[in-house]
């Protein structure tokens, strides 16, 4: 709360470099309910896989951001170094802008647009 | 609180900016389904200052803002001509003819060696000033609020003022209020390129919590959604179009149990309202009642 209190001083603070960013890939496989997936994420930073990291996926519906969404859920961190797992449960099939909130050694946020069909997901076409 | 209330408390308050955009047409006497337009304008411009050029978000914001309110000045001066129906269909248009071109916008730069900035139909990646700046999501809701409580103060002020009167005139009456000596075009610009600068407001504060945005982000299901939540929450006040978002998104969320059939659960809801009280839940009588009782 400190923060936002001062948030009108320090946001005057120019900020263009940013650290290197980490990189996601999603592989998800539908699991036979209607509309729900098991998905893996693939986190890196520099080419490394990204360990230790919390995520939280959320998604979003691109044409109506701030209503057609999930709810978001904890990622379990998977086998490989840098894999996540997560259930996701869909409100419709179609093109979803999956979000990833990550915190611990880094705090970003990743968008990644696939499109959700009855087998699995594969990166949207736009 | 964790990060789902977080994020349903932030959601909420970044649409009140586009409610009390859309609310601010509806008491001058204009119904305009293109305010999301506005909203886009600000989320790029913003994301752009911050992202590509390494301004400060709240210098950012007011620029964004000073275009919004340029860019509804401009859409302001052709269709604020028109009446009624006549002049919302106008606002879609407009508001569909920028997002197609956002859809032609490619313009980056490239920033640690990745491009940063908006790329047409792929979007615009990397807005991540909140991020580099350490901003927690509850400290990005409280400045959410904090901005939002200042919009509705100005609100609130205004609806007390000879101002306010005069808008809520223009908007009954408008050949009425020109024959008392208003300048009926004159004040609906002005309150046009108000409500440019609070969409745009809004779309800065979105982009930055979004770190994304995208054309179709701003496409005509935001535009009427904006003014549903007027309607919706009623006319009679600025407090109304929140409580039109909160019922909304509250709506959303608590009828996710109906899964992918929520929507028309909602639709079904907002058409039994809108019958049941057509100018909203708090209309100008219910605020009067309030008003005579309270004083």
């Amino acid at each position: 709360m400190g923060k936002a209190a001062l948030f009108l001083i320090l946001g005057f603070v120019p900020v263009l470099a940013f650290a290197q960013s980490p990189k996601a890939d999603l592989a998800c496989k539908a699991t036979g309910t209607d509309y729900v997936f098991d998905c893996t994420i693939r986190l890196s930073r520099g080419g490394k896989p990204l360990e230790g990291a919390q995520v939280t996926v959320g998604a979003d519906m691109p044409s109506m951001p701030m209503a057609h969404n999930l709810k978001p859920v904890k990622a379990q961190a998977g086998q490989a170094p840098g894999e996540y797992r997560a259930k996701l449960d869909l409100e419709m099939l179609g093109v979803w802008a999956v979000k990833l909130r990550l915190a611990g050694p880094v705090r970003d946020q990743l968008i990644l647009h696939y499109e959700f069909d009855s087998k699995g997901a594969t990166p949207a076409k736009r | 609180m964790d990060d789902y209330a977080i994020g349903v408390l932030t959601n909420i308050g970044l649409v009140s900016f586009l409610a009390l955009s859309a609310y601010l047409l509806l008491i001058a006497g204009e119904m305009s389904f293109g305010q999301q337009a506005f909203f886009g304008v600000g989320a790029y411009a913003g994301g752009i200052l911050t992202a590509m050029y390494g301004w400060p978000l709240p210098l950012a914001a007011l620029a964004a803002m000073a275009l919004g309110a340029l860019a509804q000045l401009l859409v302001g001066l052709p269709t604020l001509r028109l009446r009624g129906l006549y002049f919302a269909m106008a606002t879609l248009a407009a508001a569909e003819m920028m997002r197609i071109l956002f859809e032609l916008v490619h313009f980056q730069r490239a920033i640690d060696g990745e491009a940063v900035g908006p790329d047409g139909t792929q979007g615009f990646r990397g807005i991540r000033w909140v991020f580099a700046h350490g901003v927690e999501p509850i400290e990005y809701l409280a400045i959410v609020y904090a901005l939002l409580v200042l919009a509705l103060a100005g609100f609130l002020l205004l609806e007390r003022s000879r101002l306010g009167a005069t808008l809520r005139g223009v908007g009954e009456d408008p050949e009425l209020a020109a024959a008392l000596g208003v300048d009926v075009n004159r004040c609906k610009l002005g309150v046009a390129a108000a409500a440019g600068a609070l969409a745009a407001l809004g779309g800065v504060l979105f982009a930055h919590h979004n770190t994304y945005i995208e054309p179709r982000n701003f496409d005509i299901m935001l535009g009427v959604h904006s003014l549903a939540y007027a309607l919706i929450g009623g006319l009679g006040t600025a407090l109304g179009p929140l409580l039109g978002v909160v019922l909304d998104i509250g709506a959303l969320e608590g009828s996710r149990v109906f899964q992918g059939y929520r929507m028309i659960v909602f639709g079904g809801l907002v058409a039994l309202l809108l019958v049941w009280r057509p100018r909203g839940l708090l209309d100008e009588r219910t605020v009067r009642w309030v008003k005579q009782r309270f004083s």
